[in-house]
C-alpha cells in the first residue's frame, strides 16, 4: 500500500513545452507512470487551451483539475510565472472530482450543490475525508456557493477552497476540469480512503481604528456603516487614495486593507475583501456580511503574516494527530504575496521547518480562501475568508 | 389616641423627610456620578476618535510604505534581471545568440506585461526580435503604423524616449492605442552609427503604472542591447574582413604555388636542356681541344708560329668553354638533385689553408695581404670537401679579381651554435646595391671595368650558392662601393 507523489514545474516561454516539462517532471517520481489524480496550477501567461492537450496526453488522461493563479508555491521557490503539476498515484487514497459551469449566470447556491454532488458521484464509495475546490475568484458571493457545497457534504465536513485569479489584474481567471478549460466555474476534488488531513488557517491581520457597526447589509453587500454610506469608511481612511476605490486599483488596495468583522465566539476576525463600490456607496464583498456586527479596517505586516503562517502550520500539524505528512498544500491569499513581496518564500521556509524539509510542498496564491474558521468552539465550520493562509497537511 | 396619631404622623413625616432627603442626596450623588460617567464617556469617545485619527495616519503611512516597498521590490527585481541580461548578452558576439539569451522568460522578469524588441535588419527592415504579449499577427500592423509616424521615428532617432509618464496626452493616446496598453515606455536602441531599433514595454492594466524607475531600467536595457549588438556587428565585420583576407591570401598562395610549380618545371626543363646541350657540346669540344693539342705538338708536321698562336688560343678558349660547360652541368646536377654531396668530416682550417696555397701566386702578383681569422673552437665539420673548396676558390678568386693591388683579403670563421659562419671579405671596388640582389643569378655579371677586361661565365656565384644550399646553409653578401665586399656563408657542423 503505497502513495507516490510527484511535483513538476516549468517556466519555459513556450506554453506546450512548459506543460510537457512540468507534466514529465511530476510523472518522473511516480512508479510505472501510473497516475490517479493530477492538480494543475498555472499563471495566466500560459493559455490553457494550449497547455491542456499536452498535459492530458502526458498525464494519461487521468483525473485532472486545476485553475489559474497569481503565483505558484513550491518547495524551493515562489513563482509568479509558470505551470506546476501535482501528480498522485496511491493505493490508499481514493479520489473523486467534479465541476460546475457558468456559476455567474446560475443560482450560486445550486451551483455549489451541483459541484458537491458531481464530486461525490465520481468518488463513489463511502469514506470521504476532505474536499478541496477551486472557484472563480471573481464570483461576488462565494459564501452562497459554500453553503450549497455544505448541503451535500455537511456543515462541518472539512472543506478548503481557493478563488482562482490572475496576476493582480482582477479581470479574469480559468478553471481546469479533465480536458476542459472553464471560466466562471468551479472544480473540486474529494479525497477519501486511508488518508489523514490536517488543516490550519490564519490570516494575521489586525484591527485598526475604532469599531463601526454594520447597520445595514444584504448578503454580501454592506449598505451603511454607522449610519453613513459604507464606502465612507474607506474614504475616511484613504483620503486622496480613496479616488482609486472605483477604479481598477480597488482590488489592489482592498486586499491589503480588508474589512474585519468581529463574530461572537470566534477568536479571529472574519475578513472580507471589497470587490466593488456601487454608485450609492455600498461595498460589495467577496462573501456574506452579517448585519449588526462591529467592523474594522484591518492591517497586516510582514511579521504578522509570517507568524500567521507558522500558526496555521502548527495548527495543521496538530490536526494531523501525529501522522507524518506526505504532502503539504498551501492556499494563500494573493494579498500576502503583495505584502511580503521578495520575502514571500520565508513563509514557506518556516512551514517546511515545521513539517520537515523533505515533505513536498505545492500551493497557490488565491483570491478568497475557504477554510474551517479558527473558533473557540470545538467544531470548526468552513467559511469564506480573505487574506488567509490555509495549510493542508495530507498524510 | 390623638397624641399617638400625631406622634406617628410626626415620625412618619420625619421618616419621609429623611427618606426624601436621602433620595435627594442619592439622586444628586447619582447625577454627579452620571455626569462623571458622561465626562468619562466623552473622554473615551474623544480618545477613540483620536485613536481613529491616528489609525488613519497609520493607514496612510502604511499605504505609502506598501507602495514604496512594491516599487523597491520592483526596482530590485528589475535591476537583478538587468544585471543578468547584461551579463548574458555582453558575453557573446553573435547577434542571434544575443536574442537567444535575451529570451522571453528573462524579459518577463522585468515585470512588464507586453515586451517588444524591434531591430532593423541589414536591409533596413524593422523586425520583431523579441515579442512577449503581442499576438504575432498584430506585429505587421504595429510596425507599419509605427514607421508611418515620421515625427515619432524622428524623435526616437534623436534619442528621445516616450513613456506614459512623460509624453504629451496626444502622443500618449496614440502609442497606447497602437500597442493596446494603458502604460508604456518606448525607447530607442542607439549605437554610434545611429538608431538600430526600439524597445517597447507596456502594461494593459490601469493598475500597473509606469514609474520613473521603470524608465531608467528600460533605457539601460536599450543601451545594453545597443552596445551588445554593435559589438556583435563590429565582430561580424572584422570576421568577414578576415575571412575575405584569408580567402585572398589562400588564392594568392595558390597562384604563387602554381607559379612556383611552373618555375620549377621551367627550371627543370632548363636544367635538362643545359645538361643535354652541355653534354652534346663537350664531346665535340673535347675533339677540338684534342686535335688542337695534336697539331701543336707538331707530330703532324711543322706548323708556322702564327698558326701555333692561333692553336694556343683555340686551346685556351676550349678550356674556358669546358669550364663553362662543367659549371653549367654542376649547377644543373645540383638543382636536379642528381649530384650528391659526398660529405665527410673535414678540418676547416686545413681546407682554407689549401685554398690560400692554391691562390697565393695570384695574390702575390697583386701584393694582396691575406688574413685568416679562424675560430680555434671550430670542430671538424661534415661537408663535401671538394665542393666547399670550390666555393672558397670562387669567392677568394673573385676577391683577388676585384681587389686593387696592395689590398687585403680576410677569411674569418666563427662558431655560432650549431653552424660555422664563414666570411670572405676584401677591400675591393665593392658592388652597388642594385646588383647585390642579382649577384647569385646564373650568367649575371656586374657591369664594371674589371669584368669588361676579365672574362668570366657568370656562373661562379650561382654555383657557390647551390653548393652552400645543398649543405643546408645560407649565403649572402654585404658590400659598400669602393670600400669592399664581404661574402658570408654558413655550414652546419653536424650531419643534416
Amino acid at each position: 500500500m503505497v502513495t507516490h507523489i510527484g511535483i513538476g514545474f516549468s517556466r519555459d516561454a513556450n506554453a506546450e513545452n512548459a506543460a510537457k516539462e512540468a507534466a514529465l517532471q511530476s510523472k518522473a517520481d511516480l512508479q510505472d507512470g501510473r497516475i490517479d489524480f493530477a492538480l494543475i496550477l498555472s499563471t495566466m501567461h500560459y493559455a490553457p487551451q494550449r497547455t491542456l492537450p499536452v498535459l492530458n496526453q502526458v498525464l494519461n488522461q487521468t483525473r485532472m483539475i486545476g485553475c489559474s493563479t497569481a503565483g505558484i508555491i513550491l518547495s524551493t521557490s515562489i513563482e509568479t510565472r509558470g505551470i506546476a503539476v501535482l501528480a498522485i498515484h496511491s493505493d490508499d487514497i481514493q479520489f473523486g472530482i467534479g465541476s460546475v459551469k457558468d456559476i455567474h449566470t446560475q443560482d450560486v447556491r445550486s451551483s455549489g450543490v451541483i459541484l458537491g454532488k458531481n464530486s461525490v458521484t465520481d468518488f463513489g464509495n463511502p469514506g470521504r475525508q476532505f474536499f478541496i475546490f477551486f472557484v472563480d475568484g471573481f464570483l461576488k458571493n462565494n459564501s452562497l456557493f459554500l453553503r450549497g457545497l455544505q448541503e451535500v457534504l455537511g456543515n462541518v465536513f472539512p472543506i478548503v477552497g481557493a478563488g482562482s485569479c490572475d496576476d493582480f489584474h482582477f479581470s479574469n481567471s480559468f478553471q481546469i476540469f479533465r480536458n476542459k478549460v472553464l471560466e466562471h466555474s468551479a472544480t473540486g476534488l474529494l479525497l477519501g480512503g486511508h488518508v489523514n488531513v490536517g488543516i490550519g488557517a490564519q490570516h494575521g491581520w489586525r484591527p485598526l481604528g475604532k469599531p463601526r457597526v454594520i447597520d445595514k447589509a444584504d448578503g454580501n453587500v454592506i449598505i451603511t456603516i454607522d449610519g453613513k454610506k459604507a464606502s465612507s469608511l474607506y474614504e475616511e481612511y484613504f483620503d486622496k487614495e480613496a479616488e482609486n476605490l472605483r477604479s481598477a486599483r480597488l482590488g489592489q488596495m482592498a486586499i491589503l486593507y480588508p474589512l474585519g468583522i468581529k463574530i461572537a465566539g470566534e477568536s479571529e476576525y472574519l475578513l472580507r475583501n471589497a470587490v466593488e463600490i456601487l454608485e450609492d456607496g455600498s461595498i460589495v464583498c467577496q462573501g456574506d456580511v452579517p448585519e449588526g456586527h462591529d467592523v474594522h479596517i484591518m492591517i497586516g505586516n510582514k511579521d504578522s503574516c509570517k507568524q500567521a503562517a507558522v500558526g496555521a502550520a502548527l495548527e495543521a500539524k496538530k490536526n494531523l494527530k501525529g501522522a507524518l505528512p506526505r504532502l503539504i498544500i498551501i492556499i494563500e491569499s494573493m494579498a500576502r504575496l503583495k505584502l511580503l513581496g521578495r520575502i514571500a518564500f520565508e513563509e514557506v521556509k518556516r512551514i517546511k521547518e515545521i513539517f520537515g524539509l523533505t515533505v513536498p510542498v505545492i500551493g497557490m496564491y488565491s483570491d478568497g480562501e475557504i477554510c474551517p474558521f479558527q473558533s473557540i468552539e470545538s467544531i470548526k465550520r468552513p467559511l469564506l475568508q480573505n487574506e488567509s493562509i490555509v495549510i493542508v497537511a495530507i498524510s | 389616641m390623638e397624641n399617638i396619631s400625631t406622634y406617628i404622623s410626626l415620625v412618619v413625616g420625619l421618616l419621609a423627610f429623611s427618606v426624601i432627603g436621602i433620595l435627594i442626596f442619592v439622586v444628586i450623588n447619582k447625577n454627579e456620578q452620571l455626569n462623571l460617567l458622561k465626562l468619562a464617556l466623552n473622554k473615551l469617545k474623544n480618545s477613540f476618535n483620536e485613536l481613529d485619527q491616528q489609525a488613519k495616519l497609520i493607514v496612510k503611512t502604511d499605504l505609502e510604505l506598501n507602495k514604496a516597498q512594491e516599487e523597491l521590490d520592483k526596482r530590485i527585481n528589475g535591476l537583478e534581471t538587468l544585471q543578468k541580461v547584461s551579463r548574458l548578452i555582453s558575453t557573446t558576439l553573435d547577434e542571434n545568440e544575443i536574442f537567444n539569451r535575451l529570451n522571453r522568460v528573462l524579459l518577463a522578469e522585468l515585470g512588464f506585461e507586453k515586451n517588444l524588441i524591434l531591430i532593423y535588419d541589414e536591409n533596413k527592415e524593422l523586425l520583431d526580435r523579441i515579442n512577449l504579449g503581442f499576438p504575432p499577427n498584430d506585429i505587421p500592423f504595429i510596425l507599419s503604423k509605427l514607421l508611418d509616424d515620421g515625427d515619432l521615428i524622428k524623435a526616437l532617432s534623436d534619442g528621445t524616449s516616450f513613456s506614459s509618464l512623460e509624453s504629451s496626452q496626444q502622443r500618449k493616446e496614440e502609442i497606447s492605442r497602437l500597442f493596446e496598453v494603458e502604460h508604456f515606455i518606448l525607447s530607442p536602441v542607439l549605437t554610434q552609427n545611429g538608431i538600430i531599433g526600439y524597445v517597447f514595454v507596456g502594461n494593459r492594466s490601469n493598475a500597473s503604472v509606469i514609474t520613473a524607475g521603470d524608465e531608467e531600467l528600460v533605457s539601460i536595457l536599450a543601451n545594453q542591447i545597443g552596445q551588445s549588438l554593435e559589438n556583435a556587428l563590429l565582430f561580424e565585420q572584422a570576421f568577414r574582413s578576415s575571412q575575405i583576407l584569408e580567402s585572398k591570401v589562400q588564392d594568392r598562395t595558390k597562384q604563387l604555388a602554381s607559379a612556383l610549380e611552373e618555375v620549377k618545371s621551367i627550371s627543370k626543363t632548363k636544367s635538362e636542356f643545359i645538361s643535354a646541350v652541355s653534354h652534346e657540346l663537350r664531346t665535340p669540344l673535347t675533339s677540338i681541344k684534342g686535335y688542337a693539342s695534336i697539331l701543336m705538338t707538331g707530330k703532324l708536321g711543322n706548323i708556322p708560329d702564327a698558326v701555333k698562336d692561333r692553336l694556343a688560343k683555340i686551346n685556351t678558349h676550349s678550356d674556358n668553354l669546358v669550364k663553362l660547360i662543367n659549371d653549367l652541368l654542376d649547377i644543373a646536377r645540383i638543382e636536379s638533385g642528381r649530384t650528391e654531396m659526398h660529405k665527410e668530416t673535414c678540418n676547416m682550417t686545413n681546407l682554407i689553408e689549401n685554398v690560400h696555397d692554391l691562390l697565393t701566386p695570384q695574390m702575390k702578383d697583386k701584393n694582396i695581404q691575406w688574413i685568416a681569422l679562424l675560430d680555434p673552437k671550430t670542430p671538424e665539420i661534415f661537408i663535401d670537401k671538394g665542393q666547399v673548396e670550390r666555393v672558397f676558390i670562387n669567392l677568394v678568386s673573385n676577391a683577388i679579381k676585384f681587389t686593387p693591388a696592395g689590398g687585403t683579403i680576410m677569411v674569418k670563421s666563427q662558431l655560432n651554435d650549431k653552424i660555422v659562419e664563414i666570411e670572405v671579405a676584401d677591400t675591393g671596388i665593392g658592388i652597388n646595391e642594385e646588383n647585390i640582389s642579382k649577384l647569385f643569378g646564373e650568367f649575371y655579371r656586374v657591369e664594371n671595368e674589371i669584368n669588361q677586361n676579365v672574362k668570366g661565365t657568370g656562373l661562379g656565384l650561382a654555383l657557390a650558392k647551390k653548393i652552400v644550399e645543398a649543405h643546408s646553409g645560407k649565403i649572402w653578401v654585404a658590400s659598400e662601393l669602393n670600400k669592399g665586399t664581404s661574402f658570408h656563408f654558413t655550414l652546419p657542423i653536424k650531419k643534416t
